[in-house]
């Protein structure tokens, strides 16, 4: 931690903004120190990035001022924010998937030859040793489509640092990042510090918080709640001031019966995975870990039906079947909830109701005409069940806040009412009170037989909720554990090596199948 | 559930729903303020006559064009139309060849052939996976040609009860204009009502999603394709019945007319967005302008410019919407 100065580099003062009747930031201040962390937490829908795309300019506040070195300003322009050293990272990418990595990070700055041509070996060079200096090992060329998101992160950073900044915003890095880009990420926001540079960072995870920041500000419903060193408080107050009540971080118990063989895996093999063999009960939940980029997607779009299989088979509640697309999965009771919604889990630009009717139109036709009202009861129930935040079915779900965004995800699915589930990721950018209202659900969901596929980045996580967990490591199986035996420790090894630990000789095979 | 999540949001939040609406004001608005205008500066426009003529040679384009609305809505574009119905034209003469026995033949002969062609356009876009633009470039050229082989002179004839069939008045209206507004209500319906619609707006607004949403994503676009040729088809059975011969000049222009009627009425050239009223105001507005410029003896070669100058002004209209 650094010394805290009494150098305010910005206040922003008394800002509002309202999108058409929906109050997303009231009278808010917020300021900042030079050279420190400054966390910035809240519920989904709090109004943490409504207020710092105003700061970045991407948003124009109804009222109030922003304070920045010294200089007032009603409005700022986005140039205004980026020549003046403010830079952002948004919760989304803003990423180009078919330019290389070099030509992302100089999007608007291409560097130049004398004759005013495109420099692109300068412009490669220096992106080689801007991410060389953040410690990222990335080919510059290589077209930004073809990273895993995880990297796409990695080169939006050094896309927010490859010109000289006073500030930095990153709303939600982390939610994509674990392992090691996210001990890159941290060391990063370490050296910017020692360079004076200031840093908002916005995160779910508190840990992190409490691992990087000095202070922190807390929104609730667009206010402000208060703003605290971070050594003056426990988590379990910051907490309280986020949700407004206490909240007990425990992970709701399994029952521990596990009951029929709900779906068989057999030797599954595809471009990404490689002769995957697993078997998941009804009323169990089965937690996948392992590294970024180990396979564990590309084993959930195999088993949906939304890769196509090399070799393997299926048997899905006794019967082998043939799972050729995502169509065939969801009829045969399967669901799976994708790690990236914006792109994979929800039709941004339509309205939430048919978000999260799409999945069970059939049931809510009668002869050949959808039925309003058995459309409208389906939503009103999805709504009670995840209690998602929105001020009408009828808006698109892009204005939504990612907590919520998430929520109509797991609405499109659980209305299909599936027995066999697969979730990928699935509290990404979910604020801790919604983080277990989801394992609460998913608990009621194994109750009623459900069988649960969960692969997560967030070793609490995994090690909370599962029954058993299986680790992945190169398109792999590693190895498989018990939830009295697992460790982070353990987990770790596997993911990392491949092989267990010393004792654990019997995860050499690693397939539960008998 | 408990309920953590309680932020205060009235409930009169409707903007992104009225959002989607603001196009239809505009040209719905532009319409009147056209109609008021031709009011006021000819006596010769406000007539029954004129009217139902500026409505009646909107079918044409109207009928192509929700064909055009389902396919670009669903994400994808149909080039073809125009040469569509040029083929259609001259294969309902042949066939009908001025006999009326041979109507049944000529008419089902006609649609099947929307149906050949909306499928294979399908085909190459989903197993051969060649984007649709270029599919229907191909096909656009391919039925001209093979129309301009027919003949490069009108040929065949509509059997009478055909070309009656333009003049055939139902009540105070004509029977071909009846005959649209029906077959724009039910593909309303159809979009707004039926799996199958909310599915066009699914595939449009994000295919990805919708393949892992379980949507069956091919079947969707085979629907779509088949229903754009065939109601070319059937523009192609109307032009007939106006023409009277199979003459092979028609359509020439209407897969770019049909396109900017589309556009015109707010459905995003993304798809996902946008729907039949807008549409029936783009063609609607279109009509208009083509029989004022007439009305009031202003030069042809204006409507092309002016029209253009409408598509331009309408789309940046629609995109200032959410900004602020
Ligand atoms: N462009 C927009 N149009 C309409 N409403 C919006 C828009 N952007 C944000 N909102 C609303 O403003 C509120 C604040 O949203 P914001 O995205 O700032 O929340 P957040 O604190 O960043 O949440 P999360 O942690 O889920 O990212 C939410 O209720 C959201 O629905
Ligand atoms: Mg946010």
């Amino acid at each position: 931690m650094t010394e805290p100065t009494e150098d305010i580099i910005l206040e922003m003062r008394n800002i509002s903004k309202s999108f058409a009747g929906v109050h997303a930031l009231r009278d808010v201040s917020f300021r900042c120190r030079r050279g420190t962390v400054h966390a910035l937490v809240g519920e989904n829908g709090a109004g943490k990035s409504t207020l710092m795309k105003i700061l970045a300019g991407a948003y124009v506040a109804d009222s109030g001022e922003i304070v920045y070195k010294g200089r007032h300003y009603d409005r700022l322009t986005t140039r205004e924010a980026l020549d003046s050293g403010i830079a952002i990272i948004y919760q989304e990418l803003n990423l180009l998937p078919y330019m290389t990595v070099a030509e992302n990070i100089f999007l608007g700055r291409e560097p130049r030859t004398s004759l005013g041509l495109l420099d692109s070996k300068r412009m490669n060079a220096e992106a080689a040793s801007l991410l060389n200096r953040l410690g990222v090992n990335l080919n510059v060329r290589r077209l930004v489509g073809e990273l895993t998101v995880a990297r796409q992160q990695m080169v939006e950073i050094a896309r927010a640092l490859s010109q000289q900044v006073d500030m930095i915003v990153m709303d939600e890095p982390s939610a994509i990042l674990a392992g090691h880009e996210l001990e890159i990420l941290f060391s990063i926001i370490e050296s910017l510090v020692a360079q004076n540079v200031t840093v908002v960072y916005i995160s779910h995870r508190l840990d992190e918080v409490f691992q990087i920041a000095d202070e922190v500000t807390v929104l609730k419903d667009g206010r402000v709640v208060g703003t605290k060193p971070l050594e003056a408080l426990t988590r379990s107050q910051l907490i309280q001031m986020m949700v407004g009540r206490p909240l007990d971080e425990v992970f709701p118990k399994s029952r521990g019966h596990r009951g029929e063989t709900a779906l068989v895996a057999q030797h599954l093999t595809t471009d990404a995975i490689n002769d995957v063999s697993l078997r998941l009960h009804s009323g169990e939940i089965v937690g996948v870990a392992g590294m970024v980029g180990s396979g564990r997607t590309e084993l959930a779009r195999a088993l949906f039906g939304a890769d196509s299989l090399r070799s393997g088979s299926l048997t899905i509640r006794g019967e082998r079947r043939r799972v050729s697309s995502p169509n065939a999965a969801v009829r045969l009771g399967m669901a799976l909830v994708p790690e990236d919604r914006k792109t994979q889990g929800l039709f941004m630009e339509l309205p939430i109701r048919d978000n999260i009717t799409v999945t069970i139109l059939d049931r809510i036709t009668r002869g050949a005409m959808l039925q309003r009202r058995l459309e409208a009861e389906a939503v009103q129930k999805a709504r009670g069940e995840l209690a998602i935040v929105m001020a009408s079915d009828r808006q698109e779900v892009q204005d939504l806040s990612g907590g919520n965004q998430q929520k109509v995800v797991l609405a499109k699915w659980l209305a299909t009412a599936p027995t066999v589930v697969i979730l990928d990721e699935p509290t990404r950018g979910i604020d801790v009170g919604a983080k277990f209202e989801i394992y609460q659900l998913m608990r009621a969901l194994t109750d009623r037989g459900v069988a649960i596929l969960m692969i997560s980045s967030e070793l609490p996580e995994i090690l909370g909720m599962s029954d058993r967990i299986l680790v992945m490591h190169d398109g792999a199986i590693a190895g498989e554990l018990s939830r009295e035996e697992a460790t982070e420790e353990k987990i770790i090894h596997l993911a990392t090596t491949g092989r267990g630990l010393a004792e654990a000789s019997e995860t050499q095979t690693g397939q539960a199948i008998d | 559930m408990t309920t953590t999540l309680t932020a205060a949001i009235p409930p009169e939040a409707r903007w992104s729903a009225l959002r989607r609406h603001i196009p239809y004001l505009i040209v719905y608005g532009l319409i009147l303020a056209l109609g008021i205008y031709g009011t006021l500066n000819s006596d010769r426009f406000l007539t029954d006559r004129n009217l139902l003529n500026i409505f009646r040679q909107s079918v044409f384009i109207g009928t192509a064009a929700i064909g055009q609305t389902l396919v670009i809505l669903s994400g994808g574009i149909d080039l073809s139309v125009g040469s569509m119905v040029k083929v259609s034209v001259l294969v309902s003469a042949l066939l009908m060849n001025g006999q009326p026995e041979n109507i049944g033949v000529a008419v089902v002969a006609t649609l099947g052939l929307g149906v050949v062609v909306g499928a294979a356009h399908a085909f190459l876009i989903t197993r051969l996976k060649v984007a649709p633009f270029i599919v229907t470039l191909g096909t656009y050229s391919i039925l001209r040609g093979i129309a301009y082989t027919i003949s490069t002179t009108p040929i065949g004839r509509a059997a009478p009860p055909v070309v009656q069939f333009y003049d055939l008045k139902v009540g105070p209206v004509y029977a071909l204009i009846v005959a649209f507004f029906v077959l724009l209500v039910v593909l309303m319906f159809v979009l707004r009502r039926t799996r199958f619609g909310r599915y066009i707006y699914a595939v449009g607004g994000n295919e990805q999603v919708a393949r892992l949403s379980g949507i069956p994503v091919n079947r969707v676009k085979y629907g779509v394709y088949i229903l754009c040729s065939v109601l070319a088809a059937l523009t192609g059975l109307f032009a007939l019945s106006r023409s009277g011969v199979g003459d092979p000049n028609i359509g020439d222009g209407l897969e770019l007319e049909t396109i900017s009627a589309v556009v015109i009425g707010g459905t995003s050239l993304f798809g996902g967005r946008g729907g039949l009223i807008g549409t029936l105001g783009g063609v609607l507005l279109l009509g208009l302008i083509g029989n004022l410029l007439v009305v009031l003896n202003v030069n042809q070669w204006l409507r092309d410019l002016i029209e253009g100058a409408i598509i331009v002004i309408a789309v940046a209209l629609y995109k200032q919407k959410g900004r602020q």
